[in-house]
């Protein structure tokens, strides 16, 4: 699969690192170059610095014939922007966005987006820690 | 009529402003920025308040239920474009108006069918039209879900429309004259009033129909007139 993933954050790199082992093209875009040291060496994909809610970017990073597109950046709204951007005007079939407000992120999931809020899950797993068996 | 304005910039306050003077609007203004909130509430009082206006919970704090319109105009496009389909979709504002800042997101806009969409650059472009002498046809206000606009076209001397008739034109379909302003003031239009030299006319037209009209008002062909 071609895969372009926005944002090179500890979720973001470490999701590139594991899809280009998998055998799939990937590229992942970050406006700060500095983040791409998150990569690991193994890491064989493309490296793009650039905003990924800029067509120019999204362009040159290969959104045109792209099957999957992950936003992972750090601003909710940024990630939306550019996922419905990539699903809406650039085709692409298999859409991801974090979304770090829960509401927000059922919203844009009803709209069509596969969203996840990882602010969510970290409140079950919280929770499910604090009384699963075996504390001391 | 309770209105929300997100974004407290300078265009957000300049609504405030205007909103303000209206007797029978109440108005809350939304402002991520601590301390930009804080110096337009020392001018402007209880009706700002401090917060971020692409967040539902925020949102539905301020009243966002009953609110019957919702201006989106921050600098962000991330949040405007958010913030639109939230008032949308989850609260069901009726009417919502965005500002698009950069004009290549404005297809992305119109596509996920944010109904009204200010563009920066095109209000500008209006108003830099709207003063030069030979101004033609300005834009007013885009109808986006019917996907017309509305627009003020001023009769030229030695044009085509100049001197005859509203029946006697060849409008393009879809064409709608609403109101002709002339010296002795606004009138509604029928078949038989006569366009002159100077007259103003406030149109509803579709997209398409720019052109022609503009060639009509000018006297110009039709391919001269584009801007």
């Amino acid at each position: 699969m071609r895969v372009v993933i926005m944002g090179c954050g500890r979720v973001g790199a470490g999701l590139a690192t594991r899809l280009a082992a998998e055998q799939h093209h990937v590229t992942v875009l970050d406006t700060d170059a500095f983040a791409f040291r998150r990569l690991l060496p193994e890491f064989d994909g493309r490296r793009l610095v650039g905003s990924g809610t800029d067509d120019r970017m999204l362009v040159q990073a290969g959104i045109e014939t792209a099957d999957m597109f992950v936003a992972v950046a750090s601003g909710d709204n940024r990630n939306i922007l550019a996922s419905q951007k990539a699903q809406s005007m650039y085709g692409v079939k298999v859409v991801v966005t974090r979304v770090k407000d829960p509401l927000r992120a059922e919203l844009f999931g009803r709209l069509g987006l596969r969203t996840f809020s990882p602010t969510k899950v970290g409140i079950e797993l919280a929770h499910d820690a604090l009384f699963a068996p075996g504390g001391r | 009529m309770y209105i929300i304005v997100v974004g407290g910039g300078n265009v957000g306050y300049g609504l405030a402003l205007e909103l303000q003077q209206l007797p029978d609007y109440e108005v809350t203004i939304v402002e991520l920025s601590g301390s930009r909130a804080s110096a337009l509430r020392d001018e402007l009082g209880e009706m700002v308040v401090h917060g971020d206006g692409s967040e539902i919970a925020f949102l539905e704090g301020v009243g966002a239920r009953r609110a019957e319109l919702l201006i989106a105009v921050t600098a962000d496009d991330g949040a405007n474009l958010v913030t639109a389909q939230v008032a949308r979709h989850w609260f069901k504002i009726p009417r919502v108006i965005t500002r698009v800042n950069d004009p290549r997101n404005e297809a992305l806009f119109r596509k996920l069918g944010v109904d009204s969409i200010v563009s920066a650059s095109d209000a500008v472009m209006a108003q830099i039209e709207a003063t030069m002498p030979e101004h033609t046809l300005v834009p007013l206000m885009a109808l986006e879900s019917a996907g017309l606009r509305v627009v003020s076209m001023r009769v030229q001397a030695g044009s085509t429309a100049e001197g005859k008739a509203l029946r006697d034109l060849t409008l393009p379909t879809g064409v709608l004259i609403t109101i002709v302003i002339t010296p002795d003031g606004a009138l509604a239009p029928d078949g038989s009033t006569v366009l002159r030299h100077g007259d103003e006319i406030i149109a509803v037209i579709p997209r398409e129909a720019d052109e022609t009209l503009r060639a009509m008002v000018t006297g110009a062909h039709p391919d001269d007139g584009r801007s």
